[in-house]
């Protein structure tokens, strides 16, 4: 049996920082990948605007994994690529992973496991999308995949269901490659994408956005022929009468994101069913001792750069693991807020630079987010605006408040009347 | 014989002189003029008698919509011109796979036609899958011999064809305590007198320790341990595979779409890839089995379509049901009445949850769009059953149309007008479960019908085994090991949610019968039919077939020829990796 330290899962931004950083703290490290080649879903966003935060510098996806992928090589880390993980065990020392490649079955041991597994897109079905079953409805990710990596057309005149930023940025892809894109539609009054996606991928191109419209059926026996978009209420359910059939060759669907954690809740890891990531504390531990979280399988980021730090911290954590006592106290988000990442704290370890990740549940103006512990703040800070596309980072300084099992951690959005 | 003076005075009464009944021969013949489909419907049944061979035939103008032409492939060439098989089976579901499938046993020269671009495609492909037991129906009907006969045949056909089958048993569970005596008789009256030797009832407290799930409310189950389940498309697609490995020569693509007769006898059928001169016509056409009738002008029966509508749950939903179980409401839906055995909830044999179906009347015979209604309809009933279960954890649907007679009968017989026709129509549920039976009857009558004219010996290579492609992930990992040592593209893993590899699409694609697209693949083996419904896996699995086939990836389809993928290159053109 394949001996090591930590088993990251997952090539991806988020597996490869975590892999990095892991070797980095003196972990052996395997990491397994799944396909040909390190780099995750970023091998297929070939636009730009990668890596702003990160290296202050506006890099392609396959640029901005590429720096991970040569320090990755440059270190020796050793990966498996074209492996499937099929099974992971609990047992005393630690896990064992079954994986299945070219050469067979293999167990692999491991002390500590880092699930960087991403995310998969929701699909039509799961967005209840009526009608016939024909060629051409793909989602926006399927779409990218054709284009950017098979460099096939997938449509020459189509409709994209949501506003969620690979829509957004399929949006222009398709344009460019001299597809007509006849709307964008989203089924709530606020776009699910990033602002500057929407400037730069619909304004610029005059792609039509239309807030609080969905698509309500498909058309066509063999390939797509149209499909039925109409207004909805405020329950976002479509209001009769407002039918309209669109002619159009394909439906694009960008309907949001749904970390993949099925070894996780296999493993019997708590999931918090808001982000539908792994409940973790703030060393992106999970509810198993020994297995961590991170990137797009922890929550839906919308920068990798927030990918990437995540997996660091995993990384870290996971070459630390020494499986010693944690005493937990749960963060309560309070109704103004969607998640909050991390759920818990450990209030034996607790961090002076402690990161912490939230998205609000709607767009507010002028609002102050807060942390309290036992009712006084510890965290403060105001926001002109907070929306829900973007997620907000923040540190704070959890070690002068005496935490323990018993403290009541909430984290609250005011928005200040004018 | 029909009282046609007492059906004429119903009519006139619900429907004034809209609606003419006339007596032909052995037919109920109605005609006249409606605008509402569910009145022509209403008229129909109000004329037939339920498992009668006087048919209704459905004669009357239906003025409310225009009812769609039969689809028929854009493929034409002449590759079938002058063949002249002893048997033509029309009809590529469980019925015409099966029949071709026994046929083979026999030294004839057996073709099987289908218009779609693969078997299964209707709705032997969008049905729930159930083995049914046959508790719902009456002695003396055809549906219920055969059903009892194809439920016991389903562990040596499945084993031979290489299918896999589950007999995970049935619940019909009744909230009401009042009636047990009733259901306990007709329990009774079910296993004694009508041959459905698995029938009990089921206490609350045994009923709810082996399924702690199912709805506390409920005080009593008829349960039948002989209910299974089985892979519908999978078994049609067996059927017909070792079908062709025994010298039956298949065609997709291929529809009838005219025949020549002379003295009440088939001379000719005209497809649309060429003539063809069978001595033998089976029509085995599912929802237009009566139209391939009129092209013999043997139409004695006609088919009401009916749609339903299934839903599949994630593998983890499957935590909720590992049986067959629905409530039984009382009323219009009563078990012994419904025109659905009301399939409810069933641990599919793949491990999902199934749901469903409805059952909506319908003149569009290829209406297989889903609506939302139908969703909602299952499951407002369904959490009747289970309260867990829950819309939320739908990965699809789909919609299949029924092919019943208004006798809600199998017509399986040779024609009344035409000699050489051997019907095989108003095949609907449980037709899954009663194709093997009625297979073999159908052998039978077509060797004694042949060996009239011929010799007709046995096939003395005749082969029942039919081995699938592996399947990988069900091995030990010695097992596993051991056939990627073999090849190693059993290793690469393609579809993630199914765990399906690449060595097991390829094998796919080699076995006999298979077209090259996606669905295909999707059905034989699965890749597609997990939780991101081939949204990371369609890719790869579109370029595989391309380069199995030596095509350019935008000739690859997803089913029919038009059914297009990618429309060619992007400006830049294909990554070379």
């Amino acid at each position: 049996m394949i001996k090591t330290d930590v088993l990251v899962i997952g090539g991806g931004p988020a597996g490869l920082a975590a892999a990095i950083e892991a070797h980095k703290n003196g972990a052996k490290v395997i990491l397994i990948e799944r396909e040909s080649r390190l780099g995750g879903i970023l091998k297929q966003c070939i636009h730009d605007g990668f890596g702003l935060v990160r290296f202050e510098e506006k890099l392609s996806g396959p640029e901005y994994a590429e720096r991970f992928i040569d320090e990755f090589r440059e270190l020796h880390i050793e990966a498996l690529l074209l492996t499937f993980v099929t099974k992971v065990q609990k047992t005393e020392s630690g896990f064992v992973a079954t994986v299945v490649n070219r050469d067979g079955v293999m167990d692999i041991e491991a002390k500590s496991l880092i699930l960087a597994t991403g995310c998969r897109e929701r699909t039509a079905k799961q967005v209840f999308i009526h009608g016939t079953r024909p060629a051409g409805v793909f989602t926006a990710g399927t779409a990218q995949h054709f284009t950017n990596l098979l460099g096939e057309l997938p449509t020459k005149k189509c409709v994209i269901l949501g506003s969620g930023d690979i829509g957004l940025i399929m949006a222009r892809r398709l344009t460019l490659e001299g597809a007509k894109v006849l709307g964008v539609y989203e089924v709530k009054p606020t776009p699910s994408g990033l602002t500057r996606n929407i400037h730069q991928c619909l304004n610029d191109f005059d792609i039509p956005l239309h807030l609080s419209h969905t698509v309500t059926r498909v058309f066509g026996v063999d390939r797509l022929e149209g499909v039925e978009v109409a207004k909805v209420d405020e329950n976002m359910r479509a209001i009769p009468g407002t039918e309209e059939y669109i002619e159009c060759d394909a439906l694009i669907l960008s309907v949001g994101l749904i970390p993949e954690n099925e070894i996780a809740e296999n493993l019997g890891v708590e999931i918090d069913p808001k982000t539908k990531g792994p409940k973790c504390d703030a060393s992106l531990m999970t509810s198993v001792p020994g297995i961590f979280s991170c990137g797009n399988a922890l929550h839906v980021n919308d920068l990798v750069d927030y990918v990437s730090e995540s997996g660091e911290t995993a990384g870290r954590s996971a070459a630390l693991f020494s499986g010693k006592e944690r005493k937990m106290a749960s963060v309560i988000p309070g109704d103004k807020i969607l998640y909050i990442v991390p759920q818990k704290l450990d209030t034996l370890s607790v961090g002076s630079e402690t990161v912490v990740y939230f998205r609000s549940k709607e767009v507010y103006d002028d609002s102050i987010f807060r942390i309290t512990v036992d009712g006084e703040t510890v965290f403060e800070k105001k926001y002109a605006f907070l929306r829900p596309p973007e997620m907000e980072k923040v540190i704070v300084d959890f070690s002068k408040c005496g935490l323990s099992e018993n403290s009541k951690i909430s984290a609250e959005i005011e928005v200040t009347v004018k | 014989m029909a009282n046609i003076l007492k059906i004429q005075k119903k009519l006139s009464k619900r429907f004034g002189d809209r609606v003419k009944a006339e007596l032909d021969g052995d037919i109920i013949r109605l005609s006249g003029s409606l605008s509402d489909w569910s009145e022509v419907v209403e008229a129909c049944l109000m004329s037939s008698e339920k498992n009668s061979n006087i048919h209704v035939v459905n004669d009357i103008e239906f003025t409310g919509a225009e009812i769609p032409k039969m689809r028929v492939p854009s493929l034409s060439d002449d590759e079938l011109e002058g063949k002249t098989p002893d048997v033509l089976v029309i009809g590529g579901g469980i019925s015409g796979c099966a029949i071709a499938r026994e046929l083979s046993k026999w030294n004839i020269n057996v073709m099987l036609v289908e218009k779609e671009a693969d078997f299964a495609l209707q709705a032997s492909g969008r049905n729930d899958g159930e083995v049914h037991v046959g508790v719902d129906l009456s002695k003396g009907s055809l549906k219920q011999k055969y059903v009892l006969l194809g439920n016991r045949m389903y562990d040596k056909v499945c084993e031979d064809l290489d299918v896999p089958f589950e007999r995970i048993g049935q619940y019909a569970c009744f909230t009401q305590s009042y009636l047990y005596i009733p259901v306990w008789l007709l329990v009774q009256w079910r296993r004694f007198h009508d041959g459905v030797t698995d029938a009990r009832v089921v206490g609350r407290k045994k009923m709810l320790e082996d399924n702690p799930t199912f709805n506390k409310d409920f005080k009593f189950a008829m349960y039948n341990g002989l209910a299974g389940v089985v892979c519908p498309y999978g078994l049609t697609i067996a059927y017909a595979e070792n079908a062709a490995e025994n010298g039956v020569e298949a065609y997709l693509n291929t529809a009838v779409l005219s025949m020549d007769t002379e003295n009440g006898e088939i001379k000719a059928v005209h497809t649309n890839r060429g003539t063809i001169y069978p001595k033998i016509v089976v029509n085995a056409a599912g929802v237009f089995s009566d139209d391939v009738a009129e092209m013999a002008n043997d139409r004695f029966y006609s088919i009401h379509p009916r749609r339903g509508t299934n839903s599949i749950q994630d593998k983890k939903a499957a935590r909720l049901i590992n049986t067959i179980a629905s409530v039984q409401l009382i009323g219009k839906q009563t078990f012994s009445k419904a025109h659905t055995k009301g399939g409810g909830l069933i641990r599919t044999v793949h491990g999902n949850v199934l749901a469903g179906p409805d059952a909506v009347e319908t003149f569009d015979k290829e209406d297989i769009s889903t609506r939302p209604e139908s969703i909602k309809t299952v499951y407002d009933k369904q959490k009747q059953t289970i309260k867990e279960v829950s819309e939320r954890d739908i990965i699809t649907y789909f919609t299949g149309v029924r092919a019943p007679t208004f006798e809600e009968d199998f017509v399986i017989e040779w024609g009344r007008r035409c000699k050489n026709m051997l019907h095989c129509g108003g095949i609907q549920s449980p037709g899954l479960t009663a194709a093997p039976a009625f297979a073999l009857d159908i052998e039978k009558m077509i060797v004694d019908e042949l060996s009239k004219s011929m010799k007709v010996e046995r096939n003395e290579s005749f082969n029942p085994k039919r081995h699938g492609v592996p399947v990988l992930n069900e091995m030990s990992p010695e097992e596993r090991a051991k056939k990627i040592a073999e090849n190693p593209d059993y290793g690469v893993i393609i579809c993630r949610c199914e765990e399906i590899s690449k060595g097991e699409i390829i094998d796919a694609l080699e076995r006999p019968l298979c077209p090259p697209t996606v669905d295909a693949i999707k059905k034989r083996i699965r890749p597609g039919m997990g939780r991101c419904q081939g949204g990371f896996c369609s890719p790869l699995v579109t370029k595989i077939i391309a380069e199995h086939e030596n095509i350019k990836i935008s000739d690859v389809r997803k089913a029919s020829a038009e059914s297009v993928i990618c429309f060619g290159e992007t400006k830049g053109g294909a990554l070379n990796d």
